[in-house]
C-alpha cells in the first residue's frame, strides 16, 4: 500500500494538465467552488482513507511489533524489525537486500526502454500515417492482458528446449539453446523484453496525447527556420513533452520497482533467487510465511527508497524545465 | 498489475485490521460427542472449504455433496471451493473470527502450522468415534495429523511421485521394459543417448525437481530434517549424493542443461524424452491421449526403496463459538466421503482409506494407478512442523543453484541448510515448542 501512496502523491494531477487560472474571482464564489470540488472528491477520499491511509498507518504499527494474526495481543518491539534488515546474518537481511538488488537492476534495465521505445513509437504514430489507429491499437493491445496470461504465453516462447524463440533462432543458424528463463543474464533480457512488450502501449498512448498537445505553430516556425527532423525533435517535441516526460518516468520507475508477476511466473525468482524482486519477497514473507511484521518493515524501507527516487526525479526534471523556461 | 497487487496487499491488511478488532477473546470451542453412528441431532448446515478447483474435482465434489445431502435429512453441506492459496490466507483469520468452515481439507505439510496456532480442534475423540486408526490408511499417513500428542486430522488422499515413460521414444533405443533399478536406469539412459535421445530432463523447480531430489535423498538413506525437526539434514552425504545424481544427468548428457519449469513433462508429451519423474496427478493429463505411455514406480537409484508423496487431510477448524452439533455433523460427512471416495481416483489422487483403495474395482477402472499404489508401502510424506514450508523452499533454491551451475551440490545444500536452521529457530519462537 506504501506504493500507492507514492504513486498518488508524487504526481499531482495539476502538474500534468497545467493549473487552470483561478485568480481574480470573488472570494465567496471561490469558496463555493472549492466546497463543490471537495464534495466531488469525497467518495474517492473515503476509499483512499479506508484502503490506503488506514492500512498504511496500521502497517507502521505492525512493523514495530512481533505481529502475528494468530495471537490475541501483539508486543511492541520497537525498531527491531528494521534493525534486523540492516544486521548481517539475520534471517531476513541477506534475502531482502538480494531482492532489493534484483528490483534495482530491473528498474535500471527496464526504465530506459520503457521510456524510449514508447516515445519512438508515439512519434511515428503521430505522423499523418495511413492506419495509425490500427497500429495504435496493436501496440496498446498487450497492455489489456493480465500478467497470468502474459506469463503463460511467454513461457511457451522462452522454453529452453521447446520454445518458439530458440526454434526460430536455430533456423537462422544462431544458438538455439539459450536459457531465456533459466539462467543469467538471459533472464533479465527476457523479463525486460516481456515488460516492454506488455506495458509499452500505455506509455505510448500517454506520449501520443502529449504530442497532440504541442502547438503546431511551433513546428511551422521550426520548419521556416530551416530545422531538420532531428533538430525539430530535440528543440520542439522533447521540450513540449516535458511535463508528460516527468509523469512517465516517475510512474514507470515506480511500476518497474513493483515488478512481481513476470518473475513470479516466468523465472520463479531463479536461478537461485537472482530474480526474486522486493515485492515478491515481501509478499512471500508477509502472506505465505506469516512474517507480517518483518514484511511490513521491508515495505517501508522499499517505500523510503521509492519516495527518495521520486522526489529526486521530480526535482531534477522540474529544475531543467525551469531553466529552459527562463 | 503491480498497483493491483499493492492494492490487494492494502485490502488484506485492512481486512486483518477489521477482523482483529472484532475478534477479541480466545476461541472456546466445545467438543461434540461423536460416535460412529450418523449425526442425529437437529438440522444443521455444515460449511466445507477445499481447494479442488481444477481437473475433474469441480464436477465430482458437488455430485458427492448432493448425494450426501439427499441421504441425510438433518445435514446440509455447503460446498465452498477456492484456491488453496486463498484458503491459507483466509482461513486463520476466519476461524479466529468464528466465520471459518466446520470442516475443511488441508495439505499434509500445512497441518502442523494450523494446529500450532490453535486453529484446529484436537480430534482424538471424533476420530475414535468414527472408528479410524492408523491401520486404516497407508503407513505414516495417519501420523501426519499427529501434533504434540493430539490427533488433528483424518487422511483423505495421497499423491506419490512415479516414473512416466514414453514408450515410442523408448523404442528408438530398443527398450521394452521400464527400468526399475540404478543399473537398469543408467543402461537405458546410455542406450537412449546413443540413439540421440536425452532420456530424462531434470529441472530445478518444485514441480518436479524438488520431489525427485527428496525421493533420491530418502533412497540414499538420508532425511530432510532430524527427528524432532530442530535441524535441517538434507545436506548430509545422502543429500549430496542425491543432488549429484541429478547434476550428473546433465553432465553426462542424459539431460539437456537449463530445463525450464515443466519443460520435462512437455518434452515427454512431445516425444523428445523417454522418462519423467512426476506425480500421480499426471495420469489424468488428457495430453497423453493416444501416446503409447506407461507409469511405473520410480526406479531405485539408492540403497533402499523410497519415494516422495504428499497427502491431503480432513480437519475440524476450532472456530470461535464452534457449535458441537455442526462438528458432529461434519464428522458424519467426513466418514461418508471417505467411504464413498472410490470416484476420487478420477482426479488423479489415490483415496487414502485402505478399504476403498484396495477394492479391485478401482484398478479395473484406472489401471494406471497401480504402480503408484504399489509404492505406498515405502512412500515418505512431507515434514510435520509448523512453518516448515518456508525452510522447504530453500531446498528448491539449492537444487536450482546446483543445476544452473551456480554452486556445487555440497555448497548449495550447505548454504540452504544454514538458512533453514535459522528459519527453524525462528519458527520455534513464532509457534512455540
Amino acid at each position: 500500500m506504501a506504493i500507492d501512496l507514492a504513486a498518488t502523491t508524487a504526481v499531482p494531477a495539476d502538474r500534468i494538465v497545467g493549473r487552470p487560472g483561478g485568480r481574480g474571482r470573488r472570494p465567496a464564489a471561490r469558496r463555493r467552488r472549492t466546497l463543490i470540488a471537495y464534495l466531488f472528491l469525497a467518495p474517492f477520499l473515503a476509499l483512499f482513507v479506508t484502503f490506503v491511509i488506514v492500512p498504511a498507518v496500521f502497517g507502521v504499527w505492525i512493523s514495530l511489533t512481533n505481529w502475528s494474526p494468530f495471537r490475541d495481543s501483539q508486543d511492541f518491539i520497537g525498531l527491531k524489525n528494521y534493525l534486523d534488515l540492516f544486521t548481517a546474518g539475520s534471517t531476513t537481511s541477506a534475502d531482502f537486500w538480494n531482492s532489493m538488488r534484483a528490483t534495482g537492476l530491473f528498474v535500471v534495465l527496464s526504465v530506459p526502454f520503457l521510456v524510449v521505445v514508447p516515445l519512438f513509437i508515439a512519434v511515428l504514430l503521430n505522423r499523418k500515417l495511413r492506419g495509425a489507429t490500427f497500429f495504435r491499437t496493436v501496440f496498446f493491445a498487450p497492455y489489456v492482458l493480465g500478467v497470468a496470461i502474459v506469463g503463460v504465453i511467454w513461457s511457451y516462447v522462452f522454453d529452453t528446449q521447446s520454445g518458439i524463440l530458440n526454434h526460430l533462432l536455430g533456423l537462422f543458424g544462431l544458438p538455439s539453446d539459450t536459457p531465456w528463463v533459466v539462467d543469467t543474464p538471459w533472464v533479465w533480457v527476457s523479463l525486460v523484453g516481456v515488460t516492454v512488450w506488455w506495458t509499452a502501449g500505455l506509455n505510448t498512448v500517454i506520449f501520443l496525447a502529449g504530442l497532440k498537445g504541442i502547438n503546431t505553430d511551433l513546428y511551422e516556425a521550426a520548419a521556416l527556420d530551416g530545422a531538420g527532423a532531428a533538430r525539430t525533435f530535440f528543440s520542439v517535441t522533447l521540450p513540449g513533452l516535458r511535463p508528460v516526460m516527468i509523469f512517465i518516468t516517475t510512474t514507470t520507475i515506480l511500476a518497474s520497482a513493483n515488478m512481481f508477476g513476470q518473475s513470479f511466473l516466468l523465472t520463479n525468482g531463479g536461478p537461485g533467487n537472482e530474480t526474486r524482486t522486493a515485492i515478491m519477497y515481501i509478499a512471500d514473507q508477509g502472506l505465505s510465511q506469516n512474517n507480517m511484521a518483518p514484511a511490513s518493515a521491508m515495505s517501508y524501507v522499499l517505500f523510503a527508497f521509492l519516495a527518495i527516487i521520486s522526489v529526486v526525479n521530480f526535482r531534477l526534471q522540474r529544475e531543467r524545465s525551469e531553466k529552459a523556461a527562463s | 498489475m503491480t498497483t493491483r497487487l499493492s492494492r490487494g496487499l492494502g485490502l488484506g491488511v485492512a481486512a486483518a485490521l477489521a477482523v482483529s478488532l472484532s475478534a477479541c477473546g480466545a476461541s472456546d470451542s466445545s467438543e461434540g460427542g461423536v460416535s460412529g453412528e450418523d449425526y442425529d441431532g437437529p438440522a444443521v448446515e455444515v460449511t466445507f472449504w477445499h481447494g479442488w478447483t481444477g481437473g475433474a474435482a469441480p464436477t465430482i465434489v458437488p455430485k458427492l455433496i448432493d448425494k450426501f445431502n439427499a441421504e441425510h435429512d438433518n445435514i446440509k453441506v455447503k460446498n465452498v471451493p477456492q484456491e488453496w492459496a486463498d484458503i491459507n490466507s483466509k482461513m486463520p483469520l476466519a476461524v479466529k473470527a468464528g466465520k471459518g468452515p466446520d470442516v475443511a481439507v488441508l495439505h499434509g505439510d500445512d497441518l502442523a502450522t494450523y494446529a500450532a496456532q490453535n486453529l484446529l480442534q484436537p480430534a482424538d475423540e471424533i476420530i475414535e468415534g468414527l472408528g479410524y486408526s492408523e491401520g486404516d490408511f497407508p503407513p505414516d499417513v495417519f501420523g501426519m495429523g499427529d501434533f504434540r500428542d493430539a490427533q488433528y486430522a483424518v487422511p483423505w488422499s495421497v499423491t506419490p511421485l512415479g516414473l512416466f515413460a514414453n514408450k515410442d521414444v523408448m523404442k528408438k533405443a530398443d527398450l521394452t521394459e521400464v527400468p526399475t533399478d540404478r543399473q537398469g536406469y543408467l543402461d537405458a539412459l546410455e542406450k537412449l543417448k546413443a540413439a540421440g535421445v536425452q532420456g530424462e530432463w531434470v529441472d530445478g523447480y518444485v514441480f518436479t525437481g524438488t520431489f525427485e531430489f527428496q525421493s533420491l535423498l530418502w533412497q540414499f538413506g538420508g532425511d530432510l530434517y532430524n527427528d524432532d525437526v530442530t535441524e535441517a539434514t538434507f545436506n548430509s552425504e545422502a543429500g549430496v549424493e542425491a543432488l549429484t545424481w541429478m547434476t550428473d544427468l546433465v553432465d553426462k548428457g542424459y539431460s539437456p542443461k537449463n530445463v525450464a519449469q515443466d519443460g520435462n513433462i512437455k518434452a515427454l508429451l512431445a516425444g523428445d524424452t523417454a522418462f519423467n519423474w512426476n506425480g500421480v496427478w499426471q495420469t489424468t493429463n488428457t495430453a497423453f491421449g493416444d501416446l503409447d505411455w506407461a507409469a511405473a514406480p520410480v526406479p531405485q537409484i539408492g540403497d533402499e526403496k523410497a519415494v516422495w508423496s504428499s497427502s491431503t487431510h480432513w480437519v475440524f477448524p476450532a472456530n470461535k463459538g464452534q457449535s458441537a452439533d455442526e462438528t458432529s455433523a461434519a464428522a458424519t460427512f467426513v466418514k461418508w466421503m471417505n467411504d464413498n471416495s472410490a470416484g476420487w481416483a478420477e482426479t488423479g489422487e489415490l483415496p487414502a482409506a485402505n478399504t476403498v483403495r484396495e477394492d479391485p474395482a478401482i484398478l479395473e477402472k484406472y489401471p494406471n494407478l497401480e504402480p503408484f499404489m504399489e509404492q505406498l508401502d515405502y512412500a515418505h510424506y512431507e515434514t510435520v512442523s509448523p512453518g516448515i514450508n518456508e525452510a522447504n523452499a530453500l531446498i528448491t533454491t539449492a537444487i536450482n543453484e546446483a543445476l544452473t551451475g551456480k554452486k556445487t551440490p555440497q555448497a548449495a545444500l550447505d548454504d540452504a541448510k544454514a538458512k533453514a536452521d535459522a528459519i527453524i529457530e525462528q519458527n520455534q519462537q513464532k509457534y512455540g515448542d
